[in-house]
């Protein structure tokens, strides 16, 4: 009888889990794993939209042929803009370390910077965002100051990197902007260093510069990768992504095929990025045994 | 002869220690406690702040220049007075009153629902006995990583299969099972946070015998004040500035949010320059009046909560 119970107890725990989950089970199939397999199904067919049904053609991968041999969206728009994210990432994250290590000393008036670098989050609306852009704002000025324009040519070239370097460098205060959340985790990650580590080395007579290569560093590798993550998934919403303008109601298996391109462009992305962070981890932890 | 030695030994100590203390004071016994340091970081601050918040800036100075002043290349940062013209024009433009109530009605009810579905979700991924809970915590990985653009096309097929297309409703739907803009996040950071509470008050309810609902709602909601302000915050403002859904979903005429009528400001101020037979730099302060309209209400909210926000951020566990 006491083994029943003992049964009984856990399955009625289980059975509230189930309960507790099943909403969130429920939408991801409704509105992500359906969505998901359906533009799979589509991006191999034609559809046609007629007035009382949808008609699908089998073209097989006909779709992605086309964008991948002959594409102005895939070549034009979306490698660019890639090559543009492969900038900015490191932007972000290093200016975000830094602030977030400066604001971690002990300041007068900490709170009110804290607010300052954190308030873009706020107003980085897709559309305000973009009509700064489109107004020039937010470059640092030194571009034509210093006439660097010039040096940039000579220096790139024709080569494919010209185009993106530029278009980042005259909205690098914008680029600057996407880091209000990064800052507030790596701000997060600081406070799990204890002050006892800090104390010790310093006491074994570590240089400040030292300190921050052996300990804070380190202790704040997680917080990069996660950070790094974070800030190639938000750069899929960036508001100059072009994959917003592509992706329409146009022609729903071209565009089908062209979403599940960029997809998998973002995993690969993704698996990089990982797999960078851990051989450098890996290299700094050898050399800071 | 001793005396004297020990006398000067004594003095030279004092000088010293003097010294040091004045070295202490500006150079600081440790490197970031000195007066030098203090300067250098609050420069750095401030320099870094004035960069970062100067397209900010340039914008609410812009929006309140008058006409004479906008032609002015004498003046870059102080008008010579304010006014509130092209404020009153985006505000038209813009059909304020109307679209404020909508995309205050839509944030605030998607960050409800998103504090209510995604803190259940991530309770029980933190703490209850979930079946096939390894595969489930992969799937929400996915659904984080997955780009709106890949579901896109077929969510909208099936609402316009089901006659919703085009209705407000579209846009707060997702949230109640826990999706929509960056849902898949709010879970995360409420598992997270129930991670780092202690299993002793579960442990006490059930030998009180409370179903878990009943425990969850009467206890460990409430507790979870630090991640439901950081969650209802992210996910009002990120709902208020998306632009995405809204112009896929909504038709480009109807009632629409805010942020998506800001996309449109373009068309509607080239119209409004040409029929009005305005000069071309008309449109610049009305633009930038526009947007601060639209910034506005999550901009207030923040500079209301950001003292427990950034506080909270802390305390949710977030990181770990």
């Amino acid at each position: 009888m006491s083994r029943k119970r003992v049964l009984t107890a856990r399955s009625l725990r289980r059975l509230e889990g189930t309960l507790f989950i099943a909403p969130w089970v429920i939408g991801f199939i409704a509105f992500l794993g359906f969505p998901l397999l359906f533009s799979l199904y589509m991006s191999f067919h034609t559809v046609k939209i007629l007035p009382n049904k949808v008609a699908y053609d089998f073209v097989g991968l006909k779709f992605y042929r086309e964008i991948i041999l002959n594409s102005s969206a895939l070549y034009d728009k979306l490698i660019p803009y890639f090559q543009e994210v492969v900038l900015m990432v490191p932007v972000i994250v290093i200016f975000a370390l830094m602030i977030s290590i400066l604001l971690n000393q002990k300041l007068y008036g900490r709170f009110l910077f804290r607010a300052i670098f954190f308030l873009p989050v706020i107003f980085s609306t897709g559309a305000v965002l973009l009509q700064f852009i489109n107004q020039g704002e937010g470059n640092l000025g030194f571009l034509e100051r210093f006439e660097l324009g010039g040096y940039l040519d000579t220096f790139l070239g024709d080569s494919s990197w010209a185009k993106p370097v530029k278009e980042v460098l005259n909205h690098f205060v914008l680029v600057l902007w996407y880091s209000g959340v990064q800052i507030l985790i790596f701000l997060a990650g600081l406070q799990t260093i204890s002050t006892s580590a800090y104390e010790s080395a310093r006491i074994d007579g570590a240089t400040p510069w030292e300190v921050f290569w052996k300990i804070t560093l380190p202790a704040m590798s997680p917080f990069i990768l996660l950070n790094l993550i974070y800030t190639v998934v938000d750069m899929f919403t960036f508001p100059s992504n072009p994959v917003i303008e592509l992706v329409n109601t146009g022609n729903y298996g071209f565009n089908s095929a062209l979403a599940w391109i960029y997809f998998f462009i973002i995993i690969i992305f993704l698996g990089l990025v990982i797999l960078i962070y851990s051989i450098m981890n890996r290299r700094h932890a050898k050399n800071y045994a | 002869m001793r005396t004297i030695l020990s006398d000067a030994k004594g003095r030279r100590f004092l000088t010293k220690r003097r010294i040091r203390q004045a070295r202490n004071l500006v150079l600081g016994k440790e490197i970031n406690q000195g007066l030098v340091f203090k300067l250098i970081l609050y420069a750095v601050l401030i320099i870094t702040s004035y960069i970062y918040m100067n397209p900010m800036l340039k914008m609410l100075v812009k929006m309140v220049m008058n006409v004479k002043d906008l032609v002015d290349p004498t003046v870059t940062w102080v008008p010579s007075s304010i006014y509130l013209g092209h404020v009153a024009e985006a505000w038209k433009l813009l059909n304020y009153e109307n679209s404020l109530m909508i995309s205050l009605f839509i944030a605030v009810s998607v960050a409800v629902l998103h504090c209510i579905s995604c803190g259940l979700a991530g309770y029980a991924l933190a703490r209850l006995d979930v079946p096939f809970k390894r595969t489930i915590f992969f799937l929400l990985m996915l659904a984080f990583i997955i780009p709106p653009q890949v579901i896109i096309l077929p969510t909208i097929m099936v609402y316009t299969k089901l006659g919703l297309n085009g209705h407000l409703i579209t846009l707060i739907l997702p949230s109640i099972f826990g999706f929509g803009v960056k849902g898949a996040l709010f879970v995360v950071i409420f598992r997270q946070f129930f991670m780092t509470h202690s299993k002793s008050l579960e442990e006490a309810a059930r030998i009180d015998g409370a179903t878990a609902l009943k425990f969850y709602f009467r206890v460990m909601f409430p507790l979870a004040r630090p991640a439901i302000l950081v969650v209802f915050l992210f996910s009002f403002v990120w709902t208020w500035n998306d632009t995405y859904y809204p112009r896929m979903f909504l038709s480009p005429t109807g009632d629409m949010p805010l942020a998506m009528k800001m996309t449109f400001i373009d068309t509607a101020l080239g119209q409004f320059i040409q029929n009005g037979g305005f000069p071309e730099y008309m449109a610049e302060p009305i633009k930038m009046g526009a947007s601060f309209l639209t910034i506005l209400p999550p901009v207030l909210i923040y500079l209301f909560a950001q003292r427990y926000f950034i506080e909270s951020v802390e305390r949710t566990g977030l990181v770990e």
